[in-house]
Formats: C-alpha cells, sequence, structure tokens
C-alpha cells in the first residue's frame, strides 16, 4: 500500500520553502514531487523595467548564500553587451572576492548538512564561525556582510584596503588548518559515513541527462568547470585543478565541496602573488549607462552552486529579456530521480546534498 | 542556427546522437508579434554549445523534448506558465506559478504590472 507524506513548506531540512509530496511504498520512496515557487519573485520581470545598473543589487538577492557570485554574473553580461572590459588588477580582485565568497558558501552548507544528518550542532557551530571570519573580510573590503553590491562596469566599487593581504593570508592558514579538523571529524565519524555513502547514487549518465550542474556534477565523474572550460578573469593564468569524484553518492558530493575549498585557498593565494599593482576601480553607477553594442549576450560564471548563465537580449537602457539559469533550479529537477528507491531517512540526506538555496530555484 | 518547428525533434535528435547530450536551459523571447524559443545544448566532450532557434507564432504550440533530454522537465514548464506556450505530447504540471490560473503570462510584454493580480 502506498502512503502520501506532506514535506513542508515549513520543515527545518527544506532550507526555505520547499514543499515536497512523498509517495511510500512502506520505508522505500516511490516518488517525490517538489512544490516550488513560494519565493517567486520575477527577478527576469524586473529586470526589464529597470536600468542595466539597477538591477544589480535585485541580482545578489536570488541566491542569498553567495550574492556576490550573482551580482558578477549580472555585471559580466552588462559588460559584455556594452564591449567594457575589466581592468587587469580588477580581474584578480574579484577572483579573490568571489571564491571567498565561495568559501563562504560551502561553509554554510557543511554546516547545514551535518545538521540535516543528525550531527546536530558541533559541525554547524564550526562552519558558521569560521564562515562569519571570511564574511569579516569580506565587511572590510565592501562594508557589507551579506549584499555586497560590489561589482562596477569594468572593475570593482572599492579596492582591495592596504592590509589585506596579511588578514587574507592569515585567515587562509587558519582555514586549512580547520578544513583538517572536519575532514577528520567527518570522515572518521561512523553516523557521517553511514548516512553519506552510497546513499543517493546519481550515475554519470543520469548525471548528464538530467542536466545537473556544479558540484553534483563533478561528484558524478564529470569533469567540467566553468572556471577552466569558459576560463575567464584570472581563471585563465593561474593553474585549478576541478575536483571531480566517481561514486556520485551524498559522501562524493560532500568531499567534492571539500576539495574545492581546498582549492579556493590554494586560487586565492596564487592571485594575491600574481595580481599587478594598479588600478581597480570600475565606473561609478550612473542612471545612464554606456551605450549598448552586442543585441544579445550569453555570459557563463561558476556560482558556488553550479554553472550559471545569463542570457540577455538586450534594448537601449534596460534589458529587452533577461534569462537566468539558476543551478539550485535544475539540481531540485534531479531530485525525484535520485531518491526513486532509498529510503525515507535518506531523503534528507540527498536533498541536503544538492545544496539548494530556493531563492535561486523560484527566482 | 534558426530552424522550422517541424524540424525540432529531428534536429535535437540529430544533435543529441552527435555528442550534443546536454541541455543546458531553454527560453523565449517575446518579440510582440512573434516569439522566438532557444535550445542551449552543450557537447560534454569538446564542450562546444550549439543554439538552436525558432520562431512561434502567437498562440502555437511547441513539442515536448523530454524524450531527448530528460532535463527539458522544468524548462518546459517553466516556459508554458511564464510565456503562456501549449506543450505538445506531454503533461504539463504548474511549477512556479501554482495559482495563476486564467491570467497573463507574465513574462509576455502584454503583461502589466499591478493588474488584475487577485492570491488565492
Amino acid at each position: 500500500m502506498l502512503t502520501r507524506i506532506n514535506v513542508g513548506p515549513i520543515h527545518p531540512s527544506t532550507h526555505g520553502v520547499l514543499r515536497l509530496v512523498v509517495t511510500l511504498d512502506g520505508d522505500t520512496i516511490v516518488d517525490v514531487e517538489p512544490h516550488v515557487g513560494f519565493l517567486h519573485r520575477g527577478v527576469e520581470k524586473l529586470a526589464e523595467n529597470r536600468m542595466y545598473m539597477q538591477s544589480e543589487s535585485y541580482m545578489e538577492k536570488i541566491d542569498y548564500a553567495a550574492p556576490m557570485a550573482y551580482s558578477d554574473l549580472y555585471v559580466a553580461a552588462v559588460e559584455e553587451a556594452m564591449g567594457i572590459h575589466p581592468k587587469e588588477r580588477a580581474k584578480y580582485v574579484r577572483l579573490i572576492l568571489l571564491e571567498f565568497q565561495r568559501i563562504a558558501s560551502h561553509l554554510l552548507w557543511l554546516g547545514t548538512f551535518c545538521n540535516d544528518l543528525g550531527q546536530m550542532f558541533t559541525m554547524f557551530m564550526w562552519t558558521m564561525k569560521d564562515r562569519d571570519l571570511v564574511l569579516n573580510l569580506l565587511q572590510d573590503v565592501t562594508g557589507s556582510r551579506m549584499f555586497y553590491v560590489n561589482m562596477r562596469l569594468g572593475g570593482v566599487s572599492i579596492d582591495l584596503p592596504p592590509n589585506f593581504e596579511e588578514h587574507a593570508n592569515k585567515l587562509l592558514d587558519y582555514l586549512e588548518k580547520r578544513f583538517k579538523d572536519y575532514e577528520a571529524f567527518l570522515e572518521k565519524n561512523p553516523v557521517f559515513i553511514e548516512r553519506t555513502k552510497g546513499v543517493g547514487v546519481l550515475k554519470r549518465e543520469d548525471a548528464i541527462a538530467l542536466g545537473v550542474t556544479g558540484p553534483v556534477l563533478r561528484a558524478s565523474g564529470v569533469n567540467f568547470d566553468v572556471r577552466r572550460d569558459y576560463a575567464y578573469y584570472a581563471y585563465e593564468k593561474l593553474h585549478f585543478i576541478p575536483q571531480v569524484q566517481t561514486r556520485g553518492d551524498s559522501f562524493a558530493r560532500y568531499k567534492v565541496r571539500m576539495q574545492e575549498m581546498k582549492e579556493s585557498i590554494k586560487l586565492i593565494r596564487d592571485a594575491l602573488k600574481l595580481m599587478p599593482e594598479g588600478d581597480a576601480l570600475g565606473m561609478p553607477i550612473k542612471l545612464i549607462s554606456p551605450p549598448v553594442k552586442e543585441s544579445e549576450v550569453i555570459v557563463r560564471r561558476e556560482l558556488p552552486r553550479g554553472e550559471g548563465m545569463i542570457f540577455m537580449v538586450t534594448d537601449k537602457q534596460r534589458p529587452y529579456r533577461l534569462a537566468i539559469r539558476a543551478p539550485a533550479f535544475i539540481n531540485l529537477s534531479a531530485l525525484r530521480y535520485i531518491a526513486k528507491g532509498a529510503r525515507y531517512a535518506d531523503l534528507f540526506s540527498i536533498l541536503g546534498s544538492l545544496d539548494l538555496v530556493m531563492a535561486d530555484v523560484d527566482r | 542556427m534558426k530552424i522550422k518547428k517541424e524540424e525540432l525533434i529531428e534536429k535535437l535528435r540529430e544533435l543529441s546522437s552527435n555528442g550534443y547530450n546536454y541541455l543546458v536551459k531553454i527560453t523565449a523571447v517575446d518579440y510582440i508579434d512573434h516569439l522566438e524559443v532557444i535550445y542551449f545544448i552543450r557537447n560534454m566532450q569538446n564542450k562546444k554549445e550549439e543554439n538552436v532557434r525558432l520562431d512561434l507564432k502567437n498562440g502555437e504550440s511547441l513539442p515536448t523534448v523530454i524524450e531527448i533530454y530528460k532535463s527539458a522537465d522544468y524548462y518546459e514548464r517553466e516556459l508554458s506558465e511564464m510565456f503562456g506556450i501549449a506543450i505538445e505530447g506531454r503533461e504539463v504540471k504548474r511549477l512556479l506559478l501554482e495559482k495563476w490560473d486564467g491570467l497573463e503570462a507574465p513574462l509576455r510584454k502584454s503583461f502589466q504590472w499591478g493588474s488584475d493580480y487577485k492570491s488565492g
């Protein structure tokens, strides 16, 4: 006999407002039907009605766990439309800030993921504390802890402060030590291993067919990273290895993100060494932007949650159409395929490992 | 590449058998007198991308491509509610706008701000 269980829309493990209707046969999941849209704000429509640079702060609210990554994606699209190239130093400054943002986002994920697995609060406290240090550093640069709005056409709003390199290196050394602690705590922990290894396996072919992206795709053995395959900013010049795992289970998805944070540390260190002197400041925000040169642009960026893409049809002063490919949206669509056949208790291990931000799904 | 609506399934089958196995996004643009639907497709081996575009008249429907790309599921549902494009060949449930029935599709240019939306 089949049973139907309603989960959410408000549920501690859905990280936002997500309703799942789960059909169960005994303890085994037969089907999961996600109901989304509770956080839909119509960002794409809003952008059509505003001047180019007025929309930047809206874009940050799409993904509140990694706002800077989204404002960068949007500003890059506007830059491309106007034929503006970021300054040489700005390419490095953006890379450094975006990689710190990636670390902050992955740390938030790791803490909440461990909460979902019943590793109550030890990891959450650790990661939130360390994430706070990263946010402090970003606050030193941008003046804000959550919504930065610091990307400008051709550069950033404020250059790195004079003592930034010293602070950043100190923090990176600390984080490197902490990641070792995390790994020792989690990878020798029978509860964590039992609840992630072999759970929610997504095979390579399925991952491609379902269109999943980012760490979820790489955990299934697909070697694809926008930072390398469509290199932008200083990623072109720095050596960098996309982190790939082959097992495709929840543990592999954890491992990919863990390794990615370490890779980010390396990237930031290299960028700090190679960063040229000079000017990184972009144009101040004015209502009337420079003239648009392209009628259509496609821009891709590797956001912490996966590949983000903006397809923009331009008009004189505002976008005619702005289409955003949100990574969490497509990762959520894979949930029902991954969860099929799993046990109900494992649903949240799978859901958590997809790293969903509901505001990103709904836009 | 620009194609006709009738060629869509055939073209996508050909592309997917040539290694273009990853659907990045399906989206549409409203040009008031017609709609343009765009399929962004990627070859995961050599990372090449192909845009398949087709024009739709207002009120015309679109064949589903879910047989070729499983990931088209959510994109087609989004397309049908945001642009009011009917999808042939599959059941299309509402996704983001569950209680939007009978109202103008929001991403059409004819949709006006603050018009007759009533919640519930």
